[in-house]
C-alpha cells in the first residue's frame, strides 16, 4: 500500500501537505518523514488536507499529535482539513476530536 | 454456520506492518459475510488493526514473529450476529497497564503512551476484549457484536 505525501509552500511561513491513501501502521512513517522536517520555528502554519483519507489508525494519529505538540510549543497553527467520516470518527473514538484544530475548508 | 467453512478464516502470518493490510482485508471478508455497515465495517478494521499494531510495536518491539489470527461468526441468543477475533503471539507476555490511555476523559498529547490510543480505540469499538497471558506468549480476543440481526450472506450454498 502507497501513501503519497505533497507539500506545498505558500510562503511566509505557511505549508500545506496534502495526504493520499490509508494512514496505518506501515504507511504512518512516510507521512512522519513529511511532517517533520516542518516542524521548526520557521514555520507559521501546517494545514494537513485529508480529503483523500478514507483510513487512519492510531499511528497515524501518534504522528499528527506531534504537530500538534508542536503548534502548542511554538503558538503555530495546526489545522486538519476535510476528513472523511469514517477517519473524523476515529479521531471521535480516541476523543481527540476537540483537542485538533478540525476544518471543513479547504487547506 | 458456526461450524462451517464460511464462518470461520484462519491466517498464519507475521508481524511485518505490511501485514495490517491482510488483516483489514479478512475482516472486510467476514463483515460482509454478516452485513455490517461501511461505517461498522471501518470500526472493526480498526480494532483489529490497532491489536496487530500493539502485538508488532510493542510485543515483539518493531521485531518480526509470528501471529495467527483467527475471525469467526457467531450467532447469539438474541440473534444478533458477532464477530469474533482471536490473535496469538509468541512474544513476551504484556502488562497490560503499560497500555492506557486517557480512559472516559478526553485525551491530550500528553496522554498517548504507546500502545495506548489503540487500546483505547479497540475497547471503544468492540464488546468484548480480553487477554490472556500464556507461558510462551499472548492470546487476545475481541468480540464485535452486530447491531443487524443474524443474516449470513451465502449461508444457504453451504452443502
Amino acid at each position: 500500500m502507497k501513501l503519497d505525501v505533497v507539500m506545498e509552500d505558500k510562503g511566509e511561513g505557511i505549508v500545506v501537505l496534502r495526504v493520499d491513501g490509508d494512514v496505518t501502521l506501515q504507511t504512518s512513517p512516510r507521512l512522519r518523514e513529511a511532517l517533520k522536517p516542518l516542524l521548526t520555528k520557521q514555520t507559521r502554519e501546517i494545514h494537513v488536507d485529508l480529503s483523500a483519507v478514507k483510513f487512519m489508525d492510531s499511528s497515524g494519529i501518534a504522528t499528527l499529535v506531534e504537530g500538534l505538540q508542536w503548534a502548542r510549543e511554538h503558538e503555530g497553527q495546526f489545522v486538519l482539513h476535510k476528513l472523511q467520516m469514517m477517519v473524523r470518527d476515529v479521531f471521535s473514538l480516541a476523543k481527540l476530536d476537540m483537542v485538533f484544530d478540525i476544518s471543513e475548508a479547504d487547506a | 454456520m458456526e461450524q462451517s467453512y464460511l464462518g470461520q478464516l484462519n491466517l498464519r502470518l507475521n508481524s511485518q506492518p505490511d501485514c495490517v493490510h491482510i488483516l483489514h482485508a479478512m475482516v472486510e471478508v467476514m463483515a460482509m459475510r454478516v452485513d455490517l455497515t461501511d461505517f461498522e465495517t471501518n470500526r472493526v478494521a480498526l480494532a483489529v488493526d490497532e491489536l496487530f499494531a500493539n502485538i508488532a510495536c510493542h510485543g515483539y518491539s518493531s521485531a518480526i514473529g509470528p501471529v495467527e489470527f483467527e475471525a469467526k461468526i457467531h450467532h447469539n441468543d438474541a440473534g444478533f450476529s458477532e464477530l469474533h477475533f482471536k490473535f496469538r503471539d509468541y512474544a513476551a507476555v504484556v502488562d497490560m497497564s503499560d497500555w492506557v490511555c486517557g480512559g472516559d476523559k478526553p485525551c491530550s498529547a500528553a496522554d498517548i503512551t504507546p500502545g495506548g490510543l489503540g487500546m483505547q480505540l479497540i475497547h471503544s469499538i468492540m464488546d468484548v476484549v480480553e487477554h490472556q497471558p500464556l507461558s510462551g506468549g499472548n492470546q487476545w480476543l475481541l468480540i464485535y457484536v452486530s447491531q443487524q440481526q443474524s443474516c449470513v450472506k451465502g449461508e444457504e450454498h453451504e452443502t
